[in-house]
């Protein structure tokens, strides 16, 4: 039910044969013939079919592109030129550093505001009734309808990029903390109180190891909002930033240009939500998908959503 | 989440003569904070520069303007129109689609890297070429709506096909279903508690489709608003529709859980018997 993460296609079935422990239970299967061999088909080799399926687009839109206007839709081939292009000319050093910069600053605040908040409202009931009605109606509206509000106070300037960005990672950061910690099984607890802790050290040492795959979702939720927030923030203000070249390549009509962009922009998304998956799996190998799939919190990953 | 501690040790009677805990008052609590803020908010805020900054009374008259000039009733209509064709499209695409490709494991392979790298990219990148595109019309927005809402739609659909247990199929097929029969009377209705969360999940995602397609184009609906309150510094107005959108989102999260829980409430009672 992860819908940020990779949809991958299940790979095909072993026949049920194959999975058996021993010989006997091998021999056992295929006498009651619970799978019967069916003949290899098309279906069996899903990565060559993702992969014939990438070229066949690739190949089409090179074809229908050359035969249109430029300007209107560019073509694979194009773009890879115009991204060399940029590549020697140097023009995407500069933006693209001003916004890694900005997103950097914002995000990390991001996340440690969100997940002290989150901890701090999950151990004291007092902040969490004092705190919750702010978080869940922020959660709720779109932060990106706050940009105007912030451009206004702010200015043009890094600054009311990197309060935009913090703002986009903090909601679903801080949720998914609270949820975590607010649902720890209480058997765990109560193993922790039984040796004698107190309820710091439970805190400490069963509470929060316990929320870990919540706050990785929710850092891996918060992550992706921010982007959006940059990339908006910069094409409102037009100036700097790769949102910012972003809005001027489409002015020129440069519409290469345009997909070069929308390319890294998709590669930045990849690669950050690949760099939450390996985290999780590195810090959370006890859950099974190393907090993937059904143990992302319905709650944090949704608007509104209560624990 | 269990029962609270506070209705268990009620129940129990062992609560008298407890000392007071905040666990009791969690809707006092609340309401109180949310009052200190507008009070805090409404002393402060008459002191500072109403270009720059408002208060909440000067919010609820902006509000009542807004109202009484017919300004919101023509704006409101034109979001929610985009909105509802955004997330419509995305919907029917997606459920579509994503049934299909549940069950193909053919198609799943053929789709998967498509819209893996969909949804990996931030959907606002592509607005320039839309507007390219679609000009600067209704059309640019329910494109961007439909961006934001379709992946997790037909991510969820699909997901929720694939699990369909076999045992419920072959009862279909020994009941002589066909493959349209199979997918329309029993995957669909298998996969709805998948489905339904990815709409709940679509219908945030689309709002915040729907004002940033109106903030870059700039022309119509609540996003060209904020836009144009900003940029006449009418902090006050700008503060009122913000509030609004925050009330769209509020209440269109509302519905889409109470829907959810409506129409699957099936599972919960399936939960509870195992």
């Amino acid at each position: 039910m992860s819908h940020e993460g990779v949809w991958s296609p299940s790979t095909a079935t072993t026949s049920v044969a194959r999975s058996a422990t021993n010989e006997l239970e091998r021999r056992a299967l295929v006498e009651l013939a619970l799978s019967p061999p069916r003949a290899r088909g098309l279906a069996d080799s899903t990565r060559w079919v993702s992969l014939g399926s990438i070229l066949l687009v690739a190949t089409v839109w090179e074809c229908v592109g050359r035969s249109l206007d430029p300007l209107f839709l560019s073509y694979p081939s194009a773009i890879t030129r115009a991204f060399l292009e940029m590549l020697l000319t140097g023009e995407l050093v500069r933006p693209v550093m001003a916004s890694l910069v900005v997103f950097a600053i914002g995000l990390g605040l991001a996340l440690g505001a969100g997940i002290g908040l989150g901890l701090l409202m999950g151990r004291f009931p007092l902040a969490r009734y004092l705190l919750d009605p702010y978080l869940y109606a922020l959660d709720a509206t779109p932060r990106v309808a706050l940009i105007p509000l912030f451009l206004l106070w702010l200015g043009l300037g890094g600054t009311s990029k990197g309060a935009i960005v913090f703002l986009s990672a903090l909601c679903p950061v801080a949720i998914s903390t609270l949820s975590g910690v607010r649902t720890v099984s209480a058997s765990l607890v109560e193993v922790g109180r039984v040796f004698g802790a107190g309820d710091a050290v439970v805190f400490r040492k069963v509470v929060i190891p316990a929320a870990l795959p919540f706050i990785l979702a929710g850092a891996r939720l918060g992550t992706g909002r921010a982007l959006i927030g940059i990339i908006t923030a910069e094409m409102l203000t037009a100036v700097t930033g790769t949102g910012g070249l972003l809005v001027r390549y489409a002015g020129a009509l440069a519409t290469d240009k345009v997909f070069v962009l929308v390319g890294l922009l998709g590669l930045a998304g990849a690669l950050l939500g690949g760099a939450a998956t390996a985290l999780d799996a590195r810090w959370t190998p006890w859950t099974a998908a190393g907090g993937r799939g059904s143990l992302a919190p319905r709650g944090g990953n949704s608007p509104g959503g209560r624990p | 989440v269990g029962p609270r501690p506070e209705s268990s040790s009620a129940a129990v009677g062992i609560a008298l003569g407890r000392r007071w805990s905040p666990e009791d008052h969690p809707a006092q609590l609340r309401i109180a904070s949310v009052a200190a803020l507008l009070v805090v908010w409404e002393v402060f805020g008459r002191r500072a520069d109403p270009l720059l900054f408002t208060y909440p009374s000067a919010v609820g008259r902006a509000g009542l303007d807004l109202l009484r000039s017919g300004e919101l009733l023509r704006q409101l209509p034109q979001s929610l129109g985009v909105l509802g064709a955004g997330l419509g499209v995305s919907v029917v695409l997606g459920v579509t689609m994503g049934l299909v490709a549940g069950r193909s494991r053919l198609l799943e392979a053929a789709l998967a890297p498509h819209v893996n790298a969909l949804s990996a990219m931030p959907p606002v990148a592509l607005i320039p070429l839309l507007m390219l595109w679609f000009g600067l019309g209704f059309g640019v927005k329910v494109a961007t709506v439909f961006l934001f809402a379709f992946p997790p739609v037909l991510v969820n659909a699909s997901t929720g096909a694939r699990g369909v247990s076999g045992s419920i199929l072959d009862v279909g097929r020994v009941a002589g279903a066909s493959r349209w029969q199979l997918l329309l009377k029993i995957v669909l209705p298998a996969s709805l508690p998948f489905i339904l969360t990815g709409v709940r999940l679509a219908v945030g995602r689309a709002l915040v489709g729907m004002i940033i397609g109106e903030l870059l184009t700039a022309l119509t609906g609540l996003g060209a608003m904020l836009m144009l309150y900003a940029n006449i510094f009418e902090t006050a107005h700008l503060f009122a529709v913000v509030l609004l959108v925050a009330a769209l989102g509020v209440g269109l999260s509302q519905v889409a859980q109470l829907v959810e829980a409506r129409l699957t409430g099936w599972k919960a009672t399936e939960r509870a018997i195992r």
